[in-house]
């Protein structure tokens, strides 16, 4: 279950820096995550829901932006492989597609580069 | 009440990433050759671990990571050889991290290791996020687990460096095609070395070792 251990992680992080800036609640979070990093996000929102209940984060809205892989081929060809960065989650094209996309130039395998990511961006708190 | 936009700008990932550089360099820094072994639950990862160091031990100063969930039934398969083994639990963890990497790596003396196999715990999904700092990641997937079980797992194929479709022998009893198997990994990642091999066949297993040992020349 390792949404659990990456809540974990962004909950600890939230309050640290909330805790910081003597925040008295955490409005809402927002999230980077790869499209190729192995998460799933509803079940880490689920997670970072029950472990924020009873602290100063409690309810907040927890935003998340997709970031798509650059497909890169040895023929010199680069581009953003994604879908449209606001899609929801249920519009993410599978690991398989990605793992099979072919360049359009020169039809080989395209190098898949970045989308692993997992980044809390930024949170929003009331002072 | 004032409301208030903090910049966090954390990765949570590459912490991850940041601690398996380190462990790489301690690595190379010792001349410890590490290989991430990764597979299913049953799909012959300890097999072949003990295989490679029946054959390797009379030459070469092995050491063995054994992670697991709970048990400790792998690191006592391993210590049964006579070599250096730590059995890293991950407690509920579905992979093993650097972290848990290098606090293992703590209890092996690396300045007396040549070769430093980490078993994975068991599972496709999720080893694929977590770097630990090894020189190469092999995927073990057995016939047993079904011959389209590589194509429903693309990323732990994109990212290793060996493929290993393991139990051949059995491939007709359970209705799996492993040349399928392995074009299917030659597709996602044309560049791979891919090994099809069982216990009963000796040639088989003896490639997995020459595979092995072509890293240590």
């Amino acid at each position: 279950m390792h949404e659990y251990s990456l809540a974990c992680e962004i909950f600890e992080t939230v309050i640290a820096i909330a805790d910081q800036n003597k925040a008295s609640a955490v409005n809402s979070i927002t999230l980077e995550i790869g499209r190729l990093t192995h998460v799933n996000p509803d079940q880490l929102l689920f997670c970072l829901d029950v472990l924020s209940g009873d602290s100063i984060a409690e309810g907040a809205k927890v935003n998340v932006n997709f970031v798509s892989p650059y497909g890169e081929c040895e023929c010199g060809y680069r581009e953003d492989t994604g879908v449209p960065d606001n899609a929801c989650c249920d519009d993410q094209q599978s690991l398989y597609e990605y793992a099979l996309m072919t360049c359009p130039v020169c039809g080989k395998l395209l190098q898949l580069v970045g989308g692993n990511e997992l980044i809390i961006q930024t949170i929003d708190i009331d002072i | 009440m004032l409301m208030h936009v903090v910049n966090v700008n954390k990765d949570v990932m590459k912490a991850n990433n940041e601690l398996a550089h380190s462990n790489k360099k301690l690595l190379i820094k010792n001349r410890v050759f590490a290989m991430n072994i990764m597979g299913a639950i049953g799909s012959g990862k300890t097999t072949l671990i003990e295989e490679a160091i029946n054959a390797l031990k009379d030459r070469y100063r092995i050491a063995v990571i054994a992670g697991d969930v709970v048990a400790e039934m792998d690191a006592s398969r391993f210590e049964k050889l006579g070599v250096r083994t730590v059995a890293a639990n991950t407690g509920r963890e579905c992979h093993l991290d650097a972290k848990l990497v290098e606090r293992s790596m703590e209890n092996i003396d690396l300045e007396d290791t040549d070769i430093l196999f980490i078993e994975n715990v068991g599972n496709l999904i999720c080893p694929v996020d977590y770097k630990l700092g090894e020189n190469v990641r092999v995927v073990v997937v057995s016939v047993s687990e079904g011959d389209d079980t590589v194509l429903k797992h693309p990323m732990i194929f994109r990212t290793s460096d060996l493929a290993i479709v393991n139990k051949v022998d059995i491939s007709e009893a359970v209705s799996a095609d492993p040349s399928k198997m392995k074009a299917d990994i030659e597709k996602l990642n044309p560049s791979i070395p891919v090994l099809l091999t069982s216990r009963n066949d000796r040639i088989s297993i003896d490639r997995w070792i020459e595979y092995i040992e072509s890293y240590l020349e």
